[in-house]
Protein backbone atom coordinates (compact mmCIF):
# COMPACT_ATOMS: atom_id res chain seq x y z
CA UNK A 1 0.00 0.00 0.00
CA UNK A 2 2.74 2.39 0.63
CA UNK A 3 3.79 2.12 -2.84
CA UNK A 4 0.63 2.87 -4.29
CA UNK A 5 0.46 5.65 -1.69
CA UNK A 6 3.60 6.85 -3.15
CA UNK A 7 2.66 6.41 -7.30
CA UNK A 8 -0.84 8.20 -6.19
CA UNK A 9 1.15 11.03 -4.98
CA UNK A 10 2.89 11.21 -8.09
CA UNK A 11 6.18 9.17 -7.57
CA UNK A 12 7.10 7.49 -10.58
CA UNK A 13 9.71 5.35 -9.20
CA UNK A 14 6.93 3.54 -7.19
CA UNK A 15 5.18 3.03 -10.15
CA UNK A 16 8.45 1.93 -11.64
CA UNK A 17 8.38 -0.67 -8.72
CA UNK A 18 4.90 -1.88 -9.04
CA UNK A 19 4.92 -2.71 -12.82
CA UNK A 20 8.29 -4.31 -12.02
CA UNK A 21 6.76 -6.71 -9.17
CA UNK A 22 3.45 -7.24 -11.07
CA UNK A 23 3.97 -6.99 -14.49
CA UNK A 24 5.66 -10.57 -15.70
CA UNK A 25 2.73 -12.68 -14.37
CA UNK A 26 0.18 -10.52 -15.43
CA UNK A 27 1.67 -10.84 -18.92
CA UNK A 28 1.67 -14.24 -19.21
CA UNK A 29 -1.49 -14.33 -17.72
CA UNK A 30 -2.85 -12.31 -20.43
CA UNK A 31 -0.82 -14.28 -23.09
CA UNK A 32 -2.70 -17.49 -21.75
CA UNK A 33 -5.77 -15.62 -22.34
CA UNK A 34 -5.19 -14.59 -25.60
CA UNK A 35 -4.39 -17.60 -27.01
CA UNK A 36 -3.80 -17.41 -31.03
CA UNK A 37 -3.57 -13.05 -30.26
CA UNK A 38 -0.62 -12.97 -29.33
CA UNK A 39 -0.14 -9.59 -31.25
CA UNK A 40 -2.43 -8.34 -29.22
CA UNK A 41 -1.12 -8.88 -25.56
CA UNK A 42 1.34 -5.99 -25.17
CA UNK A 43 -1.67 -3.48 -25.87
CA UNK A 44 -3.96 -5.58 -23.27
CA UNK A 45 -1.40 -5.40 -20.59
CA UNK A 46 -0.91 -1.42 -21.24
CA UNK A 47 -4.88 -1.23 -21.11
CA UNK A 48 -5.02 -3.26 -18.11
CA UNK A 49 -2.60 -0.83 -16.82
CA UNK A 50 -4.02 1.97 -17.40
CA UNK A 51 -7.64 1.23 -15.82
CA UNK A 52 -5.47 -0.45 -12.97
CA UNK A 53 -4.31 3.09 -12.22
CA UNK A 54 -7.46 5.28 -13.26
CA UNK A 55 -9.58 3.14 -10.65
CA UNK A 56 -6.40 2.88 -8.06
CA UNK A 57 -8.08 5.41 -5.87
CA UNK A 58 -10.66 2.90 -5.34
CA UNK A 59 -8.58 0.04 -4.59
CA UNK A 60 -9.11 -0.30 -0.58
CA UNK A 61 -6.65 -3.22 -0.39
CA UNK A 62 -9.05 -5.46 0.90
CA UNK A 63 -7.74 -7.92 -1.66
CA UNK A 64 -4.18 -8.22 -2.98
CA UNK A 65 -3.06 -6.05 -6.01
CA UNK A 66 -1.93 -8.51 -7.93
CA UNK A 67 -5.26 -10.08 -7.87
CA UNK A 68 -7.26 -6.80 -8.05
CA UNK A 69 -4.92 -6.11 -11.74
CA UNK A 70 -5.50 -10.14 -12.45
CA UNK A 71 -9.23 -9.32 -12.46
CA UNK A 72 -8.25 -6.13 -14.68
CA UNK A 73 -6.67 -8.14 -17.49
CA UNK A 74 -9.49 -10.99 -17.51
CA UNK A 75 -12.16 -8.31 -18.24
CA UNK A 76 -9.95 -6.81 -20.72
CA UNK A 77 -8.58 -9.83 -22.40
CA UNK A 78 -12.24 -11.02 -22.24
CA UNK A 79 -13.74 -7.30 -23.85
CA UNK A 80 -11.10 -7.80 -26.50
CA UNK A 81 -11.86 -11.55 -27.45
CA UNK A 82 -15.60 -10.43 -27.56
CA UNK A 83 -14.87 -7.72 -29.61
CA UNK A 84 -12.83 -9.32 -32.15
CA UNK A 85 -15.09 -12.33 -32.44
CA UNK A 86 -17.82 -9.90 -33.11
CA UNK A 87 -15.99 -7.68 -35.74
CA UNK A 88 -14.17 -11.08 -37.75
CA UNK A 89 -18.11 -12.97 -37.32
CA UNK A 90 -15.80 -15.74 -35.91
CA UNK A 91 -17.01 -17.98 -33.20
CA UNK A 92 -15.03 -17.58 -29.92
CA UNK A 93 -16.53 -21.67 -29.64
CA UNK A 94 -14.35 -22.41 -32.62
CA UNK A 95 -11.98 -25.00 -32.30
CA UNK A 96 -8.69 -25.27 -34.05
CA UNK A 97 -6.38 -28.08 -34.18
CA UNK A 98 -2.78 -27.72 -32.33
CA UNK A 99 0.16 -27.59 -34.06
CA UNK A 100 1.69 -31.38 -33.76
CA UNK A 101 4.99 -31.75 -31.80
CA UNK A 102 6.87 -34.93 -31.35
CA UNK A 103 7.94 -37.16 -28.00
CA UNK A 104 6.12 -36.73 -24.64
CA UNK A 105 4.00 -33.80 -24.02
CA UNK A 106 5.86 -30.90 -22.53
CA UNK A 107 5.03 -27.39 -20.98
CA UNK A 108 4.99 -26.17 -25.10
CA UNK A 109 2.55 -28.73 -26.08
CA UNK A 110 0.19 -27.96 -22.93
CA UNK A 111 0.88 -23.72 -24.26
CA UNK A 112 -0.21 -24.56 -27.60
CA UNK A 113 -3.27 -27.07 -26.72
CA UNK A 114 -4.77 -24.19 -24.52
CA UNK A 115 -3.99 -21.65 -27.49
CA UNK A 116 -6.06 -24.19 -29.76
CA UNK A 117 -9.09 -24.27 -27.12
CA UNK A 118 -11.87 -21.57 -28.03
CA UNK A 119 -12.00 -18.72 -26.19
CA UNK A 120 -14.23 -19.13 -23.02
CA UNK A 121 -13.51 -22.81 -22.58
CA UNK A 122 -9.52 -21.39 -22.66
CA UNK A 123 -10.56 -18.51 -20.43
CA UNK A 124 -12.24 -21.00 -17.81
CA UNK A 125 -9.91 -23.41 -18.11
CA UNK A 126 -6.48 -20.65 -17.79
CA UNK A 127 -8.38 -18.93 -14.98
CA UNK A 128 -9.35 -22.29 -12.94
CA UNK A 129 -6.75 -24.62 -13.25
CA UNK A 130 -3.91 -22.16 -13.93
CA UNK A 131 -4.76 -19.45 -12.16
CA UNK A 132 -6.45 -20.61 -8.94
CA UNK A 133 -9.78 -18.61 -9.62
CA UNK A 134 -12.82 -20.22 -8.07
CA UNK A 135 -15.95 -20.47 -10.18
CA UNK A 136 -17.81 -18.03 -8.30
CA UNK A 137 -14.58 -15.49 -9.54
CA UNK A 138 -15.21 -16.63 -12.92
CA UNK A 139 -18.25 -16.39 -13.13
CA UNK A 140 -18.19 -12.51 -11.78
CA UNK A 141 -14.95 -11.81 -14.26
CA UNK A 142 -17.11 -13.11 -17.28
CA UNK A 143 -20.22 -11.95 -16.44
CA UNK A 144 -21.46 -15.60 -16.23
CA UNK A 145 -23.59 -18.38 -14.04
CA UNK A 146 -21.73 -20.58 -11.83
CA UNK A 147 -22.78 -23.40 -13.40
CA UNK A 148 -21.78 -22.29 -16.54
CA UNK A 149 -18.49 -21.65 -15.34
CA UNK A 150 -18.40 -25.27 -14.16
CA UNK A 151 -20.04 -26.80 -17.61
CA UNK A 152 -17.83 -25.02 -19.32
CA UNK A 153 -14.22 -26.29 -17.77
CA UNK A 154 -15.31 -30.16 -17.75
CA UNK A 155 -15.63 -29.82 -21.51
CA UNK A 156 -12.22 -27.24 -21.92
CA UNK A 157 -10.86 -30.48 -19.93
CA UNK A 158 -11.93 -32.72 -22.08
CA UNK A 159 -11.16 -30.86 -25.48
CA UNK A 160 -7.89 -29.61 -23.88
CA UNK A 161 -6.81 -33.61 -23.26
CA UNK A 162 -8.00 -34.23 -26.96
CA UNK A 163 -5.66 -31.10 -28.41
CA UNK A 164 -2.77 -32.36 -26.11
CA UNK A 165 -3.33 -35.99 -27.24
CA UNK A 166 -3.83 -35.37 -30.79
CA UNK A 167 -1.10 -32.95 -30.88
CA UNK A 168 1.67 -35.61 -29.73
CA UNK A 169 -0.20 -38.39 -31.69
CA UNK A 170 0.32 -36.16 -35.09
CA UNK A 171 3.82 -35.63 -34.47
CA UNK A 172 4.45 -39.77 -34.10
CA UNK A 173 2.42 -40.78 -37.00
CA UNK B 1 -8.02 -17.27 -5.22
CA UNK B 2 -8.69 -20.75 -4.38
CA UNK B 3 -10.36 -23.27 -6.47
CA UNK B 4 -13.41 -24.72 -5.17
CA UNK B 5 -14.03 -28.55 -4.69
CA UNK B 6 -16.06 -29.14 -7.71
CA UNK B 7 -17.11 -33.35 -7.15
CA UNK B 8 -17.02 -33.86 -11.13
CA UNK B 9 -14.82 -31.08 -12.14
CA UNK B 10 -12.14 -31.93 -9.28
CA UNK B 11 -7.95 -31.40 -10.69
CA UNK B 12 -8.36 -34.97 -10.17
CA UNK B 13 -10.04 -35.24 -13.66
CA UNK B 14 -6.25 -34.70 -14.97
CA UNK B 15 -3.76 -37.60 -15.12
CA UNK B 16 -0.80 -37.37 -13.11
CA UNK B 17 1.53 -36.30 -16.59
CA UNK B 18 -0.94 -33.67 -17.43
CA UNK B 19 -1.08 -32.72 -13.47
CA UNK B 20 2.75 -32.38 -13.68
CA UNK B 21 2.77 -30.37 -16.81
CA UNK B 22 0.36 -27.78 -15.41
CA UNK B 23 2.15 -27.30 -12.64
CA UNK B 24 5.61 -26.83 -15.17
CA UNK B 25 3.81 -24.16 -17.35
CA UNK B 26 5.82 -21.09 -16.33
CA UNK B 27 3.94 -18.33 -14.58
CA UNK B 28 5.98 -15.08 -16.14
CA UNK B 29 6.70 -13.33 -18.84
CA UNK B 30 9.32 -10.96 -20.24
CA UNK B 31 8.41 -7.31 -20.04
CA UNK B 32 10.40 -5.17 -22.65
CA UNK B 33 11.82 -2.00 -21.43
CA UNK B 34 9.73 -0.13 -24.29
CA UNK B 35 6.71 -1.25 -23.08
CA UNK B 36 7.23 0.35 -19.41
CA UNK B 37 8.62 3.56 -21.30
CA UNK B 38 5.07 3.87 -23.78
CA UNK B 39 3.21 3.43 -20.23
CA UNK B 40 4.59 5.96 -18.65
CA UNK B 41 4.24 8.31 -21.03
CA UNK B 42 1.15 7.78 -21.27
CA UNK B 43 0.50 8.20 -17.54
CA UNK B 44 2.52 11.17 -18.02
CA UNK B 45 -0.15 12.37 -20.07
CA UNK B 46 -2.69 11.93 -17.97
CA UNK B 47 -0.70 13.72 -15.29
CA UNK B 48 -0.14 10.97 -13.11
CA UNK B 49 3.38 11.56 -12.50
CA UNK B 50 4.66 15.23 -10.86
CA UNK B 51 7.78 16.64 -12.58
CA UNK B 52 10.91 15.15 -10.55
CA UNK B 53 12.41 17.97 -8.14
CA UNK B 54 15.92 18.98 -9.41
CA UNK B 55 18.76 19.01 -6.89
CA UNK B 56 19.26 22.59 -7.31
CA UNK B 57 15.57 23.39 -6.94
CA UNK B 58 16.19 23.97 -2.88
CA UNK B 59 18.73 25.96 -2.78
CA UNK B 60 17.77 27.92 -6.01
CA UNK B 61 14.29 28.76 -4.15
CA UNK B 62 16.14 29.61 -0.87
CA UNK B 63 18.12 31.93 -2.57
CA UNK B 64 15.36 33.57 -4.84
CA UNK B 65 13.51 33.92 -1.64
CA UNK B 66 16.48 35.92 0.77
CA UNK B 67 16.36 37.74 -2.36
CA UNK B 68 13.78 38.57 -2.40
CA UNK B 69 13.23 39.44 1.29
CA UNK B 70 16.48 41.72 0.93
CA UNK B 71 14.81 43.78 -1.85
CA UNK B 72 11.69 44.24 0.39
CA UNK B 73 13.71 45.65 3.40
CA UNK B 74 15.87 47.28 1.17
CA UNK B 75 13.16 49.01 -0.73
CA UNK B 76 10.74 49.68 2.47
CA UNK B 77 13.76 51.36 3.75
CA UNK B 78 14.23 53.95 0.91
CA UNK B 79 10.54 54.51 0.75
CA UNK B 80 10.28 55.56 4.38
CA UNK B 81 13.93 57.67 4.00
CA UNK B 82 12.70 59.18 1.28
CA UNK B 83 10.71 62.59 1.22
CA UNK B 84 11.84 62.58 5.03
CA UNK B 85 12.63 65.92 6.54
CA UNK B 86 16.93 64.78 7.15
CA UNK B 87 16.82 63.78 3.04
CA UNK B 88 15.21 66.78 2.13
CA UNK B 89 17.43 68.79 4.20
CA UNK B 90 20.27 66.86 2.84
CA UNK B 91 19.62 67.26 -0.65
CA UNK B 92 20.87 70.43 -2.56
CA UNK B 93 18.66 70.47 -6.06
CA UNK B 94 15.62 71.51 -3.70
CA UNK B 95 13.83 74.08 -5.39
CA UNK B 96 12.74 77.44 -3.50
CA UNK B 97 9.03 76.26 -3.06
CA UNK B 98 10.60 72.59 -1.96
CA UNK B 99 12.56 74.97 0.59
CA UNK B 100 9.64 76.51 1.47
CA UNK B 101 7.68 73.78 1.80
CA UNK B 102 10.71 72.19 3.79
CA UNK B 103 10.80 74.83 6.64
CA UNK B 104 6.65 74.76 6.75
CA UNK B 105 7.74 70.87 7.39
CA UNK B 106 10.15 71.43 9.73
CA UNK B 107 8.39 73.70 11.77
CA UNK B 108 4.97 71.37 11.73
CA UNK B 109 7.65 68.90 13.20
CA UNK B 110 8.66 71.20 15.95
CA UNK B 111 5.21 72.41 17.59
CA UNK B 112 4.27 68.38 16.75
CA UNK B 113 7.03 67.70 18.74
CA UNK B 114 6.34 70.10 21.59
CA UNK B 115 2.31 68.82 21.47
CA UNK B 116 3.51 65.05 21.97
CA UNK B 117 5.64 65.97 25.06
CA UNK B 118 3.13 67.85 26.65
CA UNK B 119 0.64 64.64 25.89
CA UNK B 120 3.13 62.78 27.66
CA UNK B 121 3.88 64.08 30.56
CA UNK B 122 1.79 65.15 33.34
CA UNK B 123 3.90 68.07 34.51
CA UNK B 124 6.04 70.59 33.02
CA UNK B 125 9.93 69.65 33.13
CA UNK B 126 12.24 73.09 33.25
CA UNK B 127 14.73 70.97 30.91
CA UNK B 128 11.64 70.62 27.92
CA UNK B 129 11.08 74.26 28.50
CA UNK B 130 14.56 75.53 27.80
CA UNK B 131 14.73 72.71 25.48
CA UNK B 132 11.56 74.30 23.77
CA UNK B 133 12.92 77.94 24.18
CA UNK B 134 16.01 77.61 22.96
CA UNK B 135 14.93 76.07 19.92
CA UNK B 136 12.69 78.59 19.02
CA UNK B 137 15.35 81.47 20.01
CA UNK B 138 18.06 79.19 17.71
CA UNK B 139 15.27 79.52 14.77
CA UNK B 140 14.66 82.62 15.29
CA UNK B 141 18.42 84.22 15.32
CA UNK B 142 18.67 81.89 12.18
CA UNK B 143 15.52 83.74 10.41
CA UNK B 144 17.08 87.20 11.45
CA UNK B 145 20.50 86.38 9.77
CA UNK B 146 18.86 85.30 7.06
CA UNK B 147 17.24 88.56 6.67
CA UNK B 148 14.25 86.12 5.84
CA UNK B 149 11.39 88.33 7.35
CA UNK B 150 12.32 92.06 7.12
CA UNK B 151 12.47 92.22 10.77
CA UNK B 152 10.16 89.95 12.02
CA UNK B 153 12.60 87.97 12.97
CA UNK B 154 14.20 90.43 15.12
CA UNK B 155 11.10 91.42 17.25
CA UNK B 156 10.28 87.23 17.42
CA UNK B 157 14.03 86.83 18.87
CA UNK B 158 13.70 89.43 21.34
CA UNK B 159 10.14 87.63 22.15
CA UNK B 160 11.35 84.76 22.76
CA UNK B 161 14.60 85.65 24.05
CA UNK B 162 14.38 84.13 27.73
CA UNK B 163 14.80 86.57 30.77
CA UNK B 164 18.12 87.41 31.98
CA UNK B 165 18.64 85.43 35.24
CA UNK B 166 20.86 87.21 38.32
CA UNK B 167 24.51 85.98 38.96
CA UNK B 168 23.85 84.82 42.02
CA UNK B 169 20.56 82.26 41.17
CA UNK B 170 21.46 79.14 41.42
CA UNK B 171 23.26 77.50 39.00
CA UNK B 172 20.98 75.72 35.86
CA UNK B 173 21.98 72.21 34.78
CA UNK B 174 23.79 72.84 31.38
CA UNK B 175 21.66 70.87 28.44
CA UNK B 176 23.14 70.28 25.36
CA UNK B 177 20.50 69.84 22.27
CA UNK B 178 22.47 71.04 19.13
Amino acid sequence: MTLIRRFLDGDERAFRVLYDRHTPRLKMTIRRLLGRRQHDVDDVVQETWLAGCRGLHGFRGDAKFSSWLTSIGVRASYALLSRAAEREGESIDEIVAPTPTEGPATTIDLERALASLPDVPRIVVVLHDVEGFTHDEIAEQLGIAQGTSKATLSRARRALRNALTAGVSNAQR
Amino acid sequence: MHNDNDDDLAPAAYDDDELRLLALLPREAAVAPDEFERLRRRLSQDGFFRPPMQRWRVPALAAAALLLLATGFAAGRFLARRDSLEDLLARRNLSAGDRILLLQRAGSAYVRAAQSYADATATIDSSAVEVASKVLVGAAHAVARSSLDAGLAARLTDAVQPPVVPRAAAPRKPITWF
